[in-house]
């Protein structure tokens, strides 16, 4: 139960941040996404129910916060997770560059998700957000993807702390 | 046959379950298209849940900058001047403090004068979070429900229109601002009274819809809620256009529209209470339908 309280408890946390201190960020509309983060770190490491559920309450969380009315993250994050699941054997995940290039493939992918779904589900052609994918996806993706190391490496470290179990992930079971 | 059922679900229980999970996923957010009671409870018990631990947040950080500000910078000074400088510091926190509370004194009395101006049934709130992703635009108020703020309701400070209640909880609302893209205001611009449609671009500009190209429009001009609707009082400021475009074929012009607000720096705002009944002249009924968020 602890293996699933904290990392909800943790993710509230990451939320909360995100939706205060890091809007004291000097590019204010250029914030990186640490829930995003997190929920890579969850697919990296977490077993696929617990991980998946908590993918989606994140992602509700998200929703909930937000001017989006819809809820487009309680679908994107848990696609994100289960992608990050699927591929994490596939990916080299130990250096910095390898954690950079895997957080800004799945932030412009997720972008771009989230991108369709707005112009598929608004009544009205949105013509104004296709500057948005350079002037804004791609910067934000890169900002999140160059904090990823250091915060895969802090959530490795609380991990290792609070489980005991630093070469198994904060989730693998024993 | 339960040792077959058994098996199957060790062979499919992964993929259903993702099936399932992304399928409640979908639900989800045709229920809240539907706007259905029970998220819309649940969306606020959470929010409810979480919302203290923002407003606390942000109090923490505002503390903390404001001792940063005022403390960082005088740590390594050398002994023989540490007494001294340490009364500078207390001065210049006093002083800080002071400022501080000058500034939201005129920005209160602005408010205040702003209020019984305008209208008496307008509650103040304060601004204790921003939406978590930058693809929305949306700020969360300390007053819900409990206070009387529904959704739909309009959001404004002296300077301008800032959005509508989207989503409330017993003593939380989330805020959607004029330059989400799912915000659409009824506008006029003030010195020709063309009527248009007010929707949000993000990056904190809003584009002008519906705007006639026989009818005229310059950069600089002002741009106010039309009060059609309902939600809005007419003649509040929205902001100035910025930029205007009639080239291409079509009966309406493009213009683009910078919000009289800064809604990156908001702090505190008033949310309208009374529900404004619609303006309707002669001339508006029967022609296009508002495209609204309630």
């Amino acid at each position: 139960m602890k293996r699933v309280i904290l990392p909800l408890l943790l993710g509230v946390f990451l939320l909360i941040l995100q939706t205060t201190w890091l809007r004291f960020f000097p590019i204010h509309r250029i914030r990186p996404d640490i829930l995003l983060i997190f929920t890579l770190y969850l697919g990296i490491s977490f077993q696929p129910v617990s991980g998946g559920i908590l993918a989606f309450l994140m992602g509700y969380l998200m929703d909930l916060f937000s001017g989006n009315a819809l809820g487009f993250y309680a679908l994107s994050r848990p696609l994100v997770f289960f992608a990050a699941q699927f591929f994490r054997e596939r990916f080299y995940l130990e250096g910095f560059y390898s954690k950079f290039l895997f957080a800004f493939i799945y932030a412009v992918l997720e972008g771009l998700l989230i991108f369709l779904l707005m112009n598929a589900l608004h009544p009205t052609p949105l013509g104004g957000l296709y500057p948005l994918l350079f002037t804004f996806l791609l910067p934000q993706s890169f900002f999140t993807a160059l904090v990823t190391p250091p915060l895969f490496f802090l959530f490795q470290m609380g991990s290792s702390f609070l489980f005991r179990q630093p070469e198994k992930g904060i989730m693998e079971k024993v | 046959m339960r040792i077959r059922g058994f098996f199957l679900f060790r062979r499919f229980g992964l993929p259903a379950f993702i099936v399932l999970l992304l399928l409640f996923a979908l639900v989800l957010m045709s229920l809240r298209a539907k706007q259905r009671g029970g998220v819309e409870f649940f969306d606020a018990l959470l929010m409810e849940i979480c919302s203290p631990f923002q407003k606390a947040t942000t109090l923490t950080v505002k503390t903390v900058q404001g001792t940063f500000r005022q403390y960082v910078f005088l740590v390594n000074l050398e002994k023989e001047n540490r007494v001294l400088k340490q009364k500078i510091a207390e001065l210049q926190e006093e002083n800080h403090r002071m400022k501080e509370m000058k500034l939201t004194n005129e920005r209160m009395r602005q408010l205040l004068q702003f209020r019984e101006k305008n209208s008496p049934s307008m509650i103040g709130a304060e601004v204790i979070g921003q939406d978590p992703s930058s693809w929305f635009k949306s700020v969360t108020i300390d007053k819900g429900e409990g206070d009387g703020v529904k959704k739909g309701m309009a959001v404004i400070s002296p300077t301008g229109v800032i959005g509508q209640v989207l989503k409330t909880a017993p003593h939380y609302a989330t805020v959607l601002l004029v330059t989400d893209y799912n915000s659409a205001i009824d506008c006029i611009v003030q010195r020709t009274r063309a009527k248009a449609i007010l929707e949000g671009i993000g990056e904190n500009r809003c584009q002008l819809k519906y705007l006639l190209r026989a009818n005229e429009a310059a950069v600089g001009d002002v741009v106010v809620t039309s009060g059609l609707g309902g939600n809005f009082p007419k003649g509040l400021m929205l902001g100035e256009i910025k930029k205007i475009d009639k080239r291409g074929h079509g009966v309406f012009q493009y213009a683009e529209l910078v919000p009289s607000v800064d809604l990156t720096q908001l702090e505190e705002v008033f949310v309208i209470m009374e529900p404004i009944p619609p303006v309707q002249p002669q001339e508006e009924k029967g022609k296009r339908g508002k495209k609204t968020k309630k």
